[in-house]
């Protein structure tokens, strides 16, 4: 008998075959002597294992069955969780991303600080006989008033115009600290 | 102190073993461990290997409760997992040893190819002790290939489908396999039935 009709007829006894060709399958068994003693003794087999499975106990008592399974269970745990790590390297991993922050905010702090134009307001008044100058610094926090005299030098200076604090006669022009 | 379960059905036990009740899970074990241990043997054949095997499956089916859905009963889960694992040794045994040319006539049926058609039932008028006793040391005589495709369908109850998935193979060779498996147990049924009557 061909190998193949050999594993159909198989698959005909486990049920496994389309009904149409189950159909066919069971009318050539009818016809064929072989295909029948065959089928006979593939069922014989497959009749008598199912049930009669020898039954095997555990050959450890239960406590001792029981606590191989417990320690293996719990190193499986302990081996799964990961390895907890000291203080200062768990620090680290927050530590060093904020330091990277707090270095990257001053750098552009700086470079903002220092890019940044000084600012300079420089006011010039002329009058008959005087100029008067101002100049004022933002970022020294200092303004400069100069009094200059345009008529002869015989004519006595004007008093030092007052912008506000303190002010310093410093000869020919006033320095004012804001 | 964890709650004494004894009393309480499978279906409590599982889900305060779900919950992480160890004291339930115990009692699942001493329930089912005869089975389980039994199923891994029948596979390997091996007493400390299906010992070691069996709780391998206990401790995986701890691990994977939360994945138990109550579609199939707790045994037949555990079952199913203790056969996984049972294939994954059987392959890295098979890996392990040397091809040789016994090996290779288990794949095609050997000499049982060449045989006749024997005694029609060589298991008629046997006690079902007895019965037992035979099918078992005929079991033990087939290659693991053999046996495990006869376990997996006669036992287990599997489709060719569902067995060609587990032993990873197609299912033409899942249906040449228990072909010669069948025949081949025939054969050992019957030469142990001579054997006795002798």
């Amino acid at each position: 008998m061909r190998h193949d009709l050999e594993l159909k007829l198989q698959a005909w006894l486990d049920g496994e075959l389309p009904e149409r060709e189950a159909r066919r399958m069971g009318q050539w068994i009818t016809r064929d002597a072989d295909a029948a003693a065959l089928l006979a003794q593939l069922r014989s087999v497959k009749e008598a294992l199912p049930g009669n499975e020898t039954a095997r106990a555990v050959p450890d008592s239960r406590e001792f069955y029981w606590s191989q399974i417990q320690r293996r269970i719990q190193r499986e745990t302990l081996s799964s969780r990961p390895a907890r790590l000291p203080w200062f390297a768990r620090w680290q991993g927050y530590l060093l991303p904020l330091t990277g922050v707090a270095a990257v905010a001053c750098a552009l702090m700086a470079m903002v600080w220092h890019a940044a134009p000084p600012t300079f307001d420089e006011i010039s008044a002329t009058t008959d006989g005087m100029e008067a100058v101002t100049f004022h610094d933002q970022s020294g926090q200092m303004t400069v008033v100069w009094l200059q005299e345009n008529s002869p030098p015989a004519a006595p200076a004007p008093p030092a115009q007052k912008t506000g604090g303190t002010t310093q006669e410093t000869g020919d022009s006033d320095v004012e600290m804001e | 102190m964890e709650p004494y379960t004894p009393a309480l059905g499978e279906a409590e036990l599982v889900k305060l073993a779900q919950k992480g009740n160890m004291a339930a899970f115990e009692e699942l074990v001493a329930r089912h461990r005869d089975k389980i241990y039994a199923r891994a043997y029948s596979m390997v054949r091996h007493e400390d290997e299906a010992l070691d095997l069996s709780q391998d499956a206990w401790v995986k089916g701890w691990q994977r409760l939360a994945q138990f859905q109550g579609d199939a009963s707790f045994v037949t889960w555990m079952t199913r997992i203790v056969i996984n694992l049972c294939l994954d040794q059987l392959r890295r045994q098979k890996r392990q040893r040397a091809e040789s040319i016994e090996a290779m006539a288990e794949e095609t049926g050997g000499v049982e190819r060449q045989m006749p058609v024997v005694t029609p039932n060589p298991t008629e008028g046997l006690e079902r002790q007895e019965l037992r006793r035979r099918i078992d040391r005929a079991l033990a005589q087939l290659s693991y290939e053999h046996r495990t495709v006869l376990v997996l369908h006669e036992f287990e109850e599997l489709e060719y489908k569902e067995i060609a998935r587990r032993m990873q193979c197609s299912i033409g060779t899942v249906m040449s396999r228990l072909f010669y498996a069948r025949r081949r147990m025939a054969l050992l049924l019957a030469g142990l039935k001579r054997e006795n009557l002798e």
